[in-house]
């Protein structure tokens, strides 16, 4: 039962006073692909569970996932993504909360596609960072899409790489995320 | 030639080829193959809810990264592309399961024409518990219709 308080806490903070006709929007198969890539080695993997809640009416937003459902081409790679640099099993979730900054310039009602300023904090590694990145969300058919592509920095979250590593592995790592809303309906 | 250094060359030679093997075969082994992993834990997504919910980092421990097989009654199915999630038991209180492609397009007739009610076995790498998704399990396969 605790659980079922902490989704109507989250869906709660998501919002407060809903009295627009934009119902509050969810998904529970975004995708977040990263990517990076030095002349010595590319890692590349994609995660195809990723939840999101969004209210088109205050522009809160709401993103989670688990580190462990990134899945890579090498089984190596993906252990070492794990069990060297996130850490998954002492820090297995990676959640942004925060909001679209410029939402009042999004017309829900109308197809098209906007550029988005999103802030927020991003939690990752047991690590939480102030972030405000750029997005665009689009109207197609009275279907509601995020996009968003941003870097991040694996020393700003604590994830040490290790000297013999460092001319193989950059820094910044490349996110792409993409989400296909539906509208959250009570049951 | 001399005999022996004859000798030393070969087991060079099979030296470079075994360990370099070695070396392509990690670099390149493939992706962990859950489908034939035989599954740490057999049972009823209930108890697998439950588990997570009394004691999330207990059951971290305990499911975190293994393969398990869970049977429950599909309370939502989602397709898009060729990605199949079919959440099991409650659709905030239940189990996300993501099906590998592999799966779905070996048994995609019965995968399209599942419905909500109807009761399923898959097997999958368990993920973690998210707030939003429940407990997840990723690279699930059909076993039982």
């Amino acid at each position: 039962m605790k659980f079922k308080s902490l989704i109507f806490f989250l869906i709660a903070f998501v919002g407060i006073a809903n009295t627009s006709s934009v119902a509050k929007q969810i998904t529970k198969s975004g995708v977040i692909e990263i990517f990076s890539e030095t002349p010595m080695f590319t890692i590349e993997a994609t995660n195809k569970k990723v939840a999101s809640i969004l209210n088109p009416t205050t522009g809160d937003i709401v993103v989670s996932t688990l580190v462990r459902s990134f899945k890579f081409k090498e089984a190596l790679v993906e252990e070492h993504f794990n069990e060297n640099y996130m850490e998954s099993a002492k820090f297995p979730k990676a959640i942004f909360k925060g909001k679209i900054i410029n939402n009042k310039d999004i017309d829900y009602a109308k197809d098209g596609s906007t550029n988005i300023i999103l802030e927020g904090k991003l939690t990752i590694h047991g690590t939480t960072k102030l972030i405000k990145e750029k997005g665009s969300i689009t109207i197609k058919g009275g279907k509601i899409s995020a996009k968003s592509e941003f870097d991040v920095s694996l020393a700003a979250y604590g994830i040490k790489v290790e000297k013999a590593y460092k001319k193989a592995i950059k820094d910044a790592i490349h996110l792409k995320i993409h989400f296909n809303f539906s509208p959250y309906a009570k049951k | 030639m001399n005999k022996y250094l004859k000798i030393f060359l070969i087991l060079v030679a099979i030296g470079v080829v075994v360990g370099g093997g070695a070396v392509y075969y990690i670099f390149n082994m493939p992706a962990r193959d859950v489908e034939n992993e035989t599954p740490a834990y057999t049972l009823n997504a209930e108890v697998l809810y439950t588990d997570f919910s009394n004691n999330e980092d207990a059951a971290n421990l305990k499911y975190g990264d293994k393969v398990i097989q869970v049977s429950g009654v599909v309370v939502d199915k989602i397709t898009e592309d060729y990605q199949v999630s079919i959440t099991l038991n409650d659709e905030m209180e239940g189990i996300n399961c993501a099906v590998d492609s592999a799966s779905y397009v070996e048994n995609k007739e019965f995968f399209d024409g599942l419905n909500t009610g109807n009761k399923i076995t898959l097997k999958g790498k368990c993920d973690g518990f998210d707030m939003i998704m429940g407990v997840v399990l990723t690279r699930c396969f059909l076993i039982n219709k």
